[in-house]
């Protein structure tokens, strides 16, 4: 119908001159064998929601396992690249990879708030497993976490319930509040909604937006209206590689890659 | 596209022999009980067996008094052997459930890999290995080293039966607990054996302690290797270092005597055997099935059971 | 495989397809009738109403396809500039029936020299032609030669419409003036079609 002709770049903010919390540079990653992430490099700005899309197995489940050093937990796992937190690097031999997943909280695709533990419990459970003992700093905590995670009004009467007996999108909340509890300053998230219904996917990318004032998100999503909806930047990954990245807006308006401007289209596969 | 013609047309070839079908499943219905009942027969003719016969020897004074002389006019009770197959159960757990517990831990958390493959084929060598052989080679070991029949030698004999159990039951309820949540575990920054022993095996706890329950039920039982290392005796434990005696050897003791009432007394003890193992069994899943329906509803939730 | 917004796509190609043809004969015909002396005003009317018609069924379109297939990248900015176009072509229209109203109005204007406007009605009638193609085939060189062009125009319109001060004729010189006035506005909104064409292929706004 039409042929995209050559064109001139468009003019906007400049991003090399904001604050970055997070570099990531010349990130390969595999496991198995399969080449999974292909020398990728990102900043990531501090205070703004980054979103990861591409098709499945493009890698960027893998790339944000990298993040948080969690990506060598995999089986036959290896890794080459540096991730600057603060201009420190993550990977330097000196520093304990314990140390470094409290910096940078993960929440999952599937809920899964730990089964034998109160409400109570899964939240304070990175606390007291990392050694907290004062019962007012667990309050304090368990509760200031609980409401940024628009939690509290829903279980304050009665934390000692178990933690699986919320519904899928308190449950999804309340790991949210349990990665919040550590205290990190970046939040990673792996498609945190994709189990979830329409109201409760609602809640959880309001929630996001709140949460953006004090923390840098990055979250990795197959759906495109949620990029569109809840990031400041996006980037496009594929085959392992990071074929685009820019301002949401710019991305979805107006993609400068060939490839990126089929698959948000809808004109993959 | 397929149209409506053609599938009418299809549809015409399905077989529509339900009144067929409807017998041959209340046939195969008939077959699958009717195996059931005979599974179940020998079990309940046993324990119809037992009780009945063992039925008549139950008095106060048989379960707590010495063994009699034999053939005379007081045949005395077993007591000993009670409080032999308590402690022999006691102490062989002492020793086989912590060991069991924690290769099972290493099993499920550290073993993939070929050292791991290496242990689990030799677990489930040791699993069907002839107990007869394990009270030999803890006589060889213990009673001769030492010079007489003790309950550390019994104990240990039966800690090697219990141990394969174990060891197979704990590895397997740990790798019912979803990665997941080792994952999150991860995630927050704790210690990786913080991660097993506070999250992981609290999941799998219900799991561990049926596998234990089966061991202990299989070691109170079993009557080879008591027969090299604790000799039996007709006394109460004065002192762990000599022979005791344990149900399972009381009870061949009695049956092979040709006296009557011998022979209804190993009724009895085999009666006594069997209500020790059912109410350890029944026991514990009263008390730790109780909450059933959440229970099951947990491990729904969790996408463990379906 | 057809996406799900192709079907509506096409359609929206079709009526645009319509739009610039009506607009390339209701500009034809305006100016020539008037050139010619006839009055085309009834036709042009037509011509102008059923422009208004379609453009509220590409309207309906393009915020039905917005509403239920957030359409993104080139999809989104065909939408967009469709839309902008649509009301482009409105405007030719109805400045081409503007014209013909000129005639209606003032009557038998034979013994008016229409100079000026014999030259200005050629450019005007290949840029509204040069906008339709532009549109089709989404040439950027055609949308450089509107802006150039429609420079052209202006600088023409500013140099003759005071001189028709010092003409002698008064039902001439008013009609004269309404008319390059019209014409004018017609370059505009034929060079803003290259503009919105501009923006569908390099994604670059101009305001």
């Amino acid at each position: 119908m039409m042929e995209t002709a050559t064109k001139t770049p468009v003019k906007g903010v400049s991003i090399d001159d904001v604050k970055y919390k997070l570099i990531a540079e010349n990130i390969s990653a595999s496991y198995d064998g399969i080449v999974a992430v292909k020398n990728v490099s990102m900043k990531f700005q501090d205070r703004a929601v980054t979103a990861l899309i591409g098709p499945s197995g493009c890698g960027k489940t893998t790339f944000l396992r990298c993040l948080n050093r969690m990506h060598e937990l995999t089986k036959n796992a290896t890794l080459t690249g540096k991730v600057l937190l603060d201009g420190e690097d993550l990977y330097s031999t000196k520093v304990d990879p314990i140390i470094n997943r409290r910096k940078i909280g993960m929440v999952f695709q599937k809920p899964n708030p730990f089964p034998t533990m109160s409400i109570y419990d899964n939240v304070a459970c990175g606390l007291k497993l990392n050694g907290v003992k004062d019962r007012k700093i667990l309050d304090e905590v368990v509760e200031g976490c609980l409401k940024m995670a628009s939690l509290w009004n829903e279980v304050k009467n009665d934390l000692k319930k178990p933690g699986m007996s919320l519904s899928g999108g308190q449950q999804q909340r309340l790991c949210i509040a349990r990665a919040l509890a550590i205290q990190p300053e970046v939040l990673l998230m792996d498609e945190p909604a994709s189990a979830l219904d329409p109201i409760a996917t609602q809640k959880i990318e309001e929630m996001i937006q709140e949460l953006k004032k004090e923390y840098t998100i990055i979250i990795v999503t197959h759906n495109m209206q949620q990029a569109t909806r809840v990031s400041d930047y996006t980037g496009f990954m594929y085959l392992g590689d990071l074929v685009e990245f820019g301002e949401t807006k710019q991305i979805f308006e107006n993609p400068r890659n060939e490839i990126t401007a089929k698959y948000v289209q809808g004109q993959f596969g | 596209m397929i149209t409506p013609e053609q599938r009418a047309e299809f549809r015409k070839h399905f077989r529509y022999n339900v009144g067929r079908r409807l017998v041959l499943d209340k046939i195969v219905k008939g077959v699958v009980f009717s195996c059931v009942i005979v599974a179940i027969v020998p079990l309940v003719a046993i324990l119809v067996n037992v009780f009945s016969n063992g039925a008549a020897a139950l008095t106060w004074n048989f379960l707590t008094e010495i063994p009699g002389a034999v053939g005379s006019d007081d045949p005395g009770g077993i007591g000993p052997a009670i409080q032999g197959t308590m402690v022999l159960i006691g102490m062989s757990s002492l020793i086989g459930v912590p060991v069991g517990v924690m290769g099972g831990i290493f099993l499920s958390e550290y073993g993939n890999n070929r050292y791991g493959r290496t242990v689990r084929f030799f677990n489930d060598v040791l699993a069907e290995f002839p107990t007869i052989v394990i009270g030999v080679f803890a006589f060889v070991l213990i009673v001769l080293t030492v010079g007489n029949f003790s309950v550390w030698a019994g104990s240990f004999a039966l800690s090697i039966v219990m141990l394969p159990i174990i060891m197979r039951t704990t590895e397997e309820s740990l790798k019912l607990v979803p990665v997941t949540y080792r994952e999150a575990g991860h995630a927050l920054g704790i210690r990786r054996y913080r991660v097993i022993f506070t999250i992981v095996l609290s999941s799998a706890k219900n799991g561990l302690v049926t596998g234990i329950l089966l061991a202990v039920a299989r070691i109170a039982g079993e009557t080879a290797p008591l027969v090299f290392t604790i000799l039996g005796s007709s006394q109460f434990i004065s002192d762990l270092n000599g022979p005791i005696d344990a149900l399972p050897l009381r009870i061949w003791r009695l049956s092979s005597l040709p006296y009557d009432s011998a022979v209804t007394q190993g009724w009895g003890a085999a009666f006594i055997l069997i209500i020790m193992v059912l109410s350890i069994n029944i026991g514990v899943r009263y008390i730790f099935l109780r909450n059933k329906e959440k229970t099951f509803l947990k491990f729904k939730k969790m996408g463990v059971a379906s | 495989m057809t996406r799900l917004i192709d079907p509506h796509l096409q359609n929206l190609s079709e009526m645009m397809k319509q739009m610039s043809d009506l607009s390339i004969q209701s500009a034809n015909l305006a100016i020539d009738s008037y050139l010619g002396g006839q009055n085309a005003r009834k036709q042009v009317h037509e011509l102008s109403s059923q422009m208004m018609n379609l453009y509220d069924k590409v309207g309906d379109l393009t915020f039905e396809m917005i509403l239920r297939y957030q359409p993104v990248a080139s999809d989104f900015r065909l939408i967009r500039s469709s839309l902008e176009i649509s009301y482009g072509f409105t405007r030719l229209s109805r400045y081409a029936y503007d014209i013909t109203m000129v005639r209606e109005t003032f009557g038998d204007l034979s013994d008016c020299k229409n100079e000026v406007i014999y030259t200005l009605s050629g450019e005007i009638k290949q840029m509204v032609q040069l906008a339709v193609e532009c549109f089709a085939t989404l040439d950027l060189d055609k949308a450089h030669e509107l802006r150039t062009d429609e420079d052209l125009v202006d600088k023409y319109y500013n140099k003759h419409l005071p001189m028709l001060i010092t003409m002698g004729n008064v039902k001439c010189a008013l009609a004269d003036a309404l008319v390059l006035r019209y014409m004018e506005r017609m370059a505009d909104h034929a060079a803003f079609v290259g503009d919105s064409v501009n923006y569908i292929v390099t994604g670059a706004r101009t305001y």
